[in-house]
């Protein structure tokens, strides 16, 4: 049994943050209350040894849940694996991820729905939740077995990593998926406007001479697919949104009453174009990152609710494949490890946005549009917790990240606030910065 | 001034008295490429490596030639390259150059950003003889020796670019190095090829050239790609001569005996009319002197040394 003493909890799905004391027994959240006495709690522990933690000046929050993650398995190993990938996800605070479908070959089947599971399950670490493909070996044509899929354990479908260019294939998509209840999270990019790009089109991509993307890439898939959904009454889940006007769109939308949810990536809410030098390619990023403007527009959208949850679109790529000139380098930041301090770092800290609003849209929203457990500590529920020291310094360095990559901007760095100790199921799986 | 610099990537990040240092060095340099004799021991021993990624001919004998006026051996390395993605890695190819302990590397490629990338592996000094669209320095700093032969001091002159500035390094260099020089720039050309973002170079732009013209002391067309009008970027090359092509007719606009540059090769009848090109033509001997001349002074610079002969 684990009882974390005056401990300061944020549970949004219960509307929690306050100085609290939390028990854990069995796997579960015993209760929270207010303070409780020595004589109280080994009353409680009926005889079961007892680890007393001093909570003052950290955080406790439920274990959070990422909604985007690149895992790699199966096909990319070298990049990363389904264990690799999932001691990442402990180390830097998350419980739950879902897993992208977008490896070799594609999750477009049920049986390889139920490896991704497995793999999870002996990996042992974070729950482990597959995301299937939209279409057959995500060609953008042939819808897959939704319903056999979520029989499997596919919790939603993308495409991501590919936009579905044909708007009947997306419409058809919205109408289907609703035999599984599960949104369609679409990773919104128009293939001709976007072009062989390589960063946001802008001052910073004409003064380096880097082709650009233009931020309609974006915006123009998301108003197709917002309109879509409304016309279907399909469930839309909007990835990575960058743009300034897809943040509008959204809002729109949204008072209309469409189905729709989007996440934002830490990586648009703390950089911009400007700041990428001409090798940088750690900040290569699709899609990429966009100008001051947009930034404030995504903060400002998570702060109203527009943008409801923050995914980190954890995407490792090797050190050879992101040593290469900038042009020639994939696309993609590893950042399980780095996102949570970054955002308490970069967000949080200078005030931006509150740490209640972070832990709602990293835990509870994500559960609640994806229909997962976790994500709270309401009592019964499984103990998947994060304590936070926000006074907690680390130099990001190759030898201590267990992910396999190291395509991080954070790289070198000192960062200040991280999760030192993580339970998955009442089970410690991190301690002072070390997976267990 | 004290020559600091390990290597040359972009005009970008260059200091005025650096630049007026190479120009200085460069006068030198071309009186020495006048001489009968024109072999100096100053760089016996260094060894020189050109690395192209894309055939030009034309940079890379200049670069050639250079080196060997100033008595360093050089090698040449081509690497014939269908997609950037194919072959060894530019990172690869960096630690084989390391080990054969080169002194200076001249890089052409097409990535922008891969001179710096290969400057930060290295550690002999990378001249960048053009990376992608983003710079090529050593065109811009002959460019403006040439300038300068003609107009003298060049502060207070007007420098108009026509065409495709969006994929052009010559025009991004040019622009740098002019306007660090004092000089008023233009981009001149049609809103897919001169889009509003190019404004971060700090330059003029206009897609009206007539208006541009007046006053103009030095007009630079640049080459026009023949696939832009595939890619949808103009209608014609028919009504792209019509709007931005050079003629002796819209050249008199500029109410001035200008000079007309071009990097080279030449569309004629495109970019540029086949009298003005006559023009262009006349100053080719010397830009290709030139050429020479700023590139032994930028080699010279970065290993010369101690060796004395810029007295
Ligand atoms: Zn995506």
């Amino acid at each position: 049994m684990w009882w974390l003493k005056d401990v300061w909890v944020i549970d949004p799905s219960q509307k929690i943050s306050a100085p609290r004391d939390v028990l854990v027994k069995g796997g579960q959240v015993l209760g929270i209350s207010s303070s409780l006495t020595e004589k109280e709690v080994l009353e409680k522990a009926q005889g079961e040894s007892l680890e007393t933690i001093n909570g003052k000046g950290k955080f406790l929050f439920p274990g959070l849940i990422d909604v985007h993650t690149h895992l790699r398995e199966p096909g990319q190993e070298d990049k990363e694996d389904i264990l690799s990938g999932s001691r990442a996800a402990v180390r830097g605070g998350f419980t739950t991820i879902m897993a992208m479908a977008n490896t070799q070959p594609p999750i477009d089947n049920r049986a390889l729905i139920e490896f991704v599971c497995r793999q999870g399950e002996r990996a042992g670490y974070a729950h482990v939740l597959p995301i299937g493909t939209v279409t057959k070996g995500m060609l953008g044509s042939e819808l897959v077995e939704m319903a056999d899929m979520k029989e499997g354990g596919a919790v939603a479908f993308s495409d991501d990593g590919k936009n579905i260019q044909s708007s009947e294939v997306m419409r058809l998509a919205l109408e289907y998926a609703k035999l599984t209840g599960f949104p369609i999270i679409s990773h919104c990019e128009d293939k001709d406007l976007a072009g062989e790009g390589l960063m946001r089109r802008g001052v910073a991509s004409g003064r380096m001479g880097l082709r650009g993307i233009p931020a309609s890439a974006e915006s123009v898939i998301v108003a197709r697919d917002l309109i879509l959904a409304e016309e279907t009454g399909g469930k839309l889940h909007l990835a990575h949104i960058s743009t300034a006007e897809s943040v509008e769109l959204i809002r729109k939308a949204k008072a209309r009453g469409v189905d729709v949810t989007a996440e934002v990536n830490p990586h648009h809410l703390i950089f911009c174009d400007e700041e990428i030098g001409i090798t940088d390619t750690a900040l290569k990023v699709n899609p990429p990152l966009g100008s001051r403007g947009d930034r404030e527009a995504l903060i400002e959208g998570l702060r109203d609710g527009t943008l409801d949850m923050i995914a980190t679109d954890h995407a490792p790529h090797t050190q050879a494949e992101k040593a290469r000139p900038f042009a020639e380098a994939p696309f993609g930041i590893a950042s399980l490890e780095t996102a949570l301090s970054a955002v308490w770092q970069y967000l949080v800290l200078p005030g931006r946005l509150s740490l209640d609003r972070v832990i709602e849209a990293w835990s509870d929203t994500p559960a609640q549009r994806f229909g997962l457990t976790g994500g709270s500590l309401k009592p019964g529920t499984s103990a998947d917790m994060v304590l936070f020291d926000p006074d907690f310094s680390e130099v990001i360095e190759p030898a201590k990240l267990v992910s396999k990559a190291r395509n991080t901007p954070f790289l070198g760095k000192t960062m200040q606030g991280f999760p030192v100790m993580v339970w998955v199921e009442g089970r410690l799986v991190q301690r002072d910065r070390t997976v267990i | 001034m004290k020559w600091q610099r390990k290597d040359i990537l972009a005009i970008e990040d260059m200091s005025v008295e650096e630049i007026r240092h190479i120009l200085h060095t460069a006068k030198v340099m071309k009186e020495i490429l006048m001489r009968p004799i024109k072999k100096l021991p100053t760089l016996k021993g260094k060894s020189v490596v050109n690395l192209f990624y894309e055939a030009s001919t034309r940079t890379r004998t200049s670069f050639e030639m250079a080196a060997k006026v100033l008595g360093a051996d050089t090698t040449s390395i081509a690497v014939a390259q269908s997609s950037v993605s194919k072959g060894e890695s530019l990172y690869d190819t960096a630690k084989t150059i390391q080990a054969m302990r080169a002194d200076v590397v001249i890089l052409r490629h097409p990535s922008s950003g891969s001179a710096k990338f290969l400057a930060d592996i290295l550690d002999p000094a990378v001249i960048n003889a053009g990376d992608g669209q983003h710079a090529h320095p050593t065109q811009a700093l002959l460019d403006i020796f040439t300038m300068q032969e003609n107009l003298g001091e060049l502060e207070g002159k007007n420098v108009v670019i026509v065409g495709d500035v969006l994929h052009s390094r010559v025009a991004r260099s040019n622009a740098w190095c002019l306007q660090k020089m004092g000089v008023n720039v233009t981009f001149a050309g049609p809103p897919t090829l001169v889009p509003a973002e190019m404004e971060g170079l700090g330059v003029k732009i206009t897609h009206d050239l007539d208006s541009a013209l007046p006053g103009a002391d030095i007009v630079m067309a640049l080459r026009l790609q023949l696939e832009r009008q595939k890619s949808g970027l103009l209608p014609s090359l028919r009504e792209y001569s019509h709007l931005y092509g050079l003629t002796t007719e819209r050249l008199k606009k500029t109410g001035k005996q200008s000079i007309v540059l071009h990097p080279g090769p030449m569309n004629r009848g495109v970019e540029i009319s086949d009298d003005v090109a006559n023009s262009v033509d006349a100053l080719i001997e010397r830009q290709v002197t030139n050429g020479v001349a700023i590139r032994m002074a930028l080699i010279y610079l970065l290993i010369g040394g101690s060796s004395n002969v810029v007295a």
